[in-house]
């Protein structure tokens, strides 16, 4: 065997190619910057608050009003500063407040026409209506305003009121045979993430694959190397050495997240969310998983890379190698919803989705240790034969010049001795 | 002593297309050997047959005693006609590289490297460049050293001159020949007659795919006999054509070239040219290899549309 010089070569070559470390080092700084950043900014953003008139058509609840908006506080600051409205007919007022707010000496103004209470209506007019966040801390305190008043009309005291509208704080509480643990939405983000960078990276280094082998069947260095070596031993080398920059990159990656919990604790906090911890068993699958679905991409990207004779004529054939990966990402918010489904469970057993469908699975609720087991084992039996068969197609495929192979010319070079 | 290389009935087609046709030849150890041939013959592909590329339809190949395996290919160099490194590895790294795939060691390789660099006059400061940042010419010597570098018995040469500035080619000539006189065996395929005669101990020559003739260059010419006249005039020698004895006139502006017919007589031409003509000069020649080669492949293309 003379895997080892191919494997170095493959995998020193893309290790030290500017684009492994623009990928590696780069990716996870803007990935960083694209979730904690906006955020940071959101937080900042929220510090200054809304400058607010109340306009009461009936001017029984303005008072209430404004102290319950008043009163509202956002991490521990007031959200809403109120500006009087002024007074006149409604009409005037109106129209000056619409001009305030229009000058940007408000931010905006409430209107509470004069059956506002029975039909429990209101209006907020304000420049900016798209700030969702602010509309719903608006929304609760005057739904505050508005049931405590009618509580108090019932004959119910204001403490009295207040205490039986308290709100419920719901935690989400994620179960496992490890205990539960609390989950703000961080499980959310995380399964996402991990699939993410599991589809990312099994589909860029499949790729690479593809690229590496029709770049040396274009400049013919490929059959120097098959002089020497054989075709499927050249098959394996890059297989295994593209599949270890993979590994190179999720230990940097690793790296990173150590660094991040270890130091990262003021971004996080600033950013006021928590960060997701990865459970050992999250990691070693992920890296299982990633490992499954690379070698089974990785086999086919490498079979078309050896039946074409540019990256041009490479792209009507690698559509359907992407084309079950592709599918794979559209059922996520299926197996999402519902991970646990008759439908979900089957699908995480496809070969072509365990990696990504039954790593989903994993992530949300833990399936049996027998279903992931299975899966396993199923795609492993995939990869092996997907192996064997593209073994055979690159061993010819990388001697044939000239016109593309068609899809039955390439399964006919399977069966050929 | 047994050959370096022995080729028996050997056949390959191409979905359909018979590339080789029961080709058999033999390779005397220590010698050069030319496989000759018009393109299209088939020498690239008995070549890849040789290096196991891919395998014969049929026929048995012979390599160094043996069959064409791991072992076998180790103690040989190949070099084929289309060139190929890669573009984004570094010169040494990528020397080092295609050694190792040959079962030689880094240090052995990382050794013989400077010897093969100034043989080759690859000046030491292109060792740690790309590929693709060196010129058409030094990557066409560093493709060179690929295949010697493991220390093969036995060379793989297809068109080694090809794309060489007079210069190299000959630089190159003379490191073919040492390497013969060191007892490597090498086999080149070229349609450069002037390559072969000057390097070739033996020769094939195919076309289509089949054998027209082989042996010791030597012998092939004798075989071919003493039947062409070079012939130098002053006048009109248009008549020469038409004179008894006259095959056929080749005419190069300064001289002509007379292959005799059948039975034709050299002296009864030159007492017939004299007459009419100012010969200034008069000989006669073997033909050239690529006079041979032509006479042959065109024979050979003719019998087959026929």
């Amino acid at each position: 065997m003379r895997l080892l010089p191919i494997v170095r070569r493959e995998y020193l070559e893309r290790v030290r190619s500017r684009a492994f470390l623009i990928g590696t080092v780069l990716g996870p700084i803007l990935m960083a910057a694209f979730t904690v950043l906006p955020s940071l900014l959101m937080a900042k953003q929220r510090g200054k608050p809304l400058r607010i008139a109340v306009l009461d058509e009936g001017g029984a609840l303005r008072s209430v009003v404004e102290s319950a908006l008043a009163t509202r506080q956002v991490d521990g600051r007031n959200r809403f500063e109120i500006r009087p409205a002024g007074a006149g007919a409604p009409e005037q007022v109106r129209e000056r407040l619409k001009q305030a707010v229009l000058a940007g000496e408000i931010d905006g103004y409430l209107f509470l026409p004069r059956d506002a209470l029975e039909r429990s209506v209101a209006e907020y007019h304000g420049k900016n209506v798209s700030n969702v966040m602010d509309i719903g801390v608006l929304d609760r305190a005057l739904d505050d305003a508005m049931i405590g008043l009618r509580l108090e009309e019932a004959g119910i005291g204001e403490a009295r009121a207040k205490d039986v509208m308290r709100r419920v704080d719901l935690k989400t509480l994620q179960l496992s045979e490890r205990g539960a643990r609390e989950d703000r939405g961080a499980s959310f983000f995380l399964s996402m993430m991990l699939l993410m960078t599991l589809y990312t990276t099994v589909a860029m280094w499949g790729a690479a694959l593809m690229n590496g082998v029709i770049e040396e069947k274009a400049n013919r260095v490929v059959e120097v190397v098959v002089s020497s070596i054989s075709a499927t031993e050249l098959f394996a080398g890059k297989l295994l050495g593209i599949g270890a920059v993979g590994l190179t990159q999720f230990l940097v990656w690793s790296g990173f997240l150590l660094g991040l919990s270890l130091y990262g604790g003021v971004i996080a906090v600033m950013g006021g969310t928590k960060l997701p911890e990865i459970p050992v068993h999250v990691a070693v699958l992920f890296v299982v998983f990633f490992l499954l679905g690379y070698f089974l991409y990785g086999a086919l990207y490498a079979a078309v890379g050896a039946a074409v004779n540019s990256q041009q004529e490479a792209q009507s054939l690698a559509f359907p190698v992407m084309m079950p990966l592709i599918l794979g990402v559209m059922l996520f918010p299926m197996v999402l919803s519902s991970p646990d489904s008759a439908l979900s469970v089957v699908c995480s057993f496809v070969p072509f989705w365990t990696p990504l469908l039954m790593f989903l699975r994993v992530t949300t609720l833990t399936p049996p240790a027998w279903q992931v087991a299975l899966s396993i084992v199923l795609t492993l039996a995939s990869v092996v034969f997907l192996n064997w068969a593209a073994a055979r197609v690159y061993r010819v495929g990388i001697l044939m010049y000239g016109k593309r192979a068609t899809l039955p010319e390439i399964l006919r070079w399977v069966g050929r001795a | 002593m047994n050959a370096a290389l022995r080729l028996r009935d050997v056949t390959k087609s191409f979905s359909g297309h018979a590339a080789v046709r029961s080709l058999s030849f033999e390779v005397p150890r220590a010698s050069v050997f030319g496989l000759l041939g018009p393109n299209g013959a088939g020498k690239t592909t008995t070549l890849r047959m040789v290096m196991n590329v891919f395998a014969p339809d049929s026929g048995t190949i012979e390599v160094l005693g043996g069959a064409s395996d791991h072992a076998a290919r180790d103690r040989i160099g190949y070099m084929p006609e289309e060139r190929g490194l890669f573009p984004r590895m570094s010169l040494e790294e990528q020397l080092v590289f295609f050694a190792e795939t040959k079962g030689s060691s880094r240090r052995l390789a990382l050794e013989r490297l400077p010897f093969w660099l100034e043989r080759l006059d690859l000046d030491p400061k292109w060792r740690r460049r790309k590929l693709n940042e060196l010129s058409k010419g030094m990557q066409q010597k560093a493709q060179f050293i690929a295949t010697v570098l493991h220390d093969p018995e036995l060379l793989i040469l297809d068109e080694p001159l090809a794309g060489l500035d007079p210069v190299a080619a000959s630089s190159m000539r003379d490191v073919l020949l040492e390497l013969r006189r060191q007892g490597k065996t090498l086999v080149l395929s070229s349609h450069q007659m002037e390559t072969v005669e000057r390097l070739c101990d033996t020769i094939a020559l195919v076309s289509r795919g089949e054998k027209l003739l082989d042996g010791p260059v030597s012998e092939v010419k004798r075989r071919h006999g003493r039947n062409t006249v070079v012939l130098a005039y002053e006048g009109d020698g248009a008549f020469l054509a038409g004179l008894p004895g006259v095959g056929s006139v080749s005419d190069f502006g300064r001289y002509v070239e007379i292959r005799l017919a059948d039975g034709g007589d050299a002296q009864a031409i030159l007492q017939a040219a004299a007459a009419r003509l100012r010969i200034s000069r008069f000989e006669i020649v073997e033909p050239s290899l690529h006079d041979i080669f032509v006479q042959h492949v065109k024979r050979h293309a003719a019998e087959a549309v026929a």
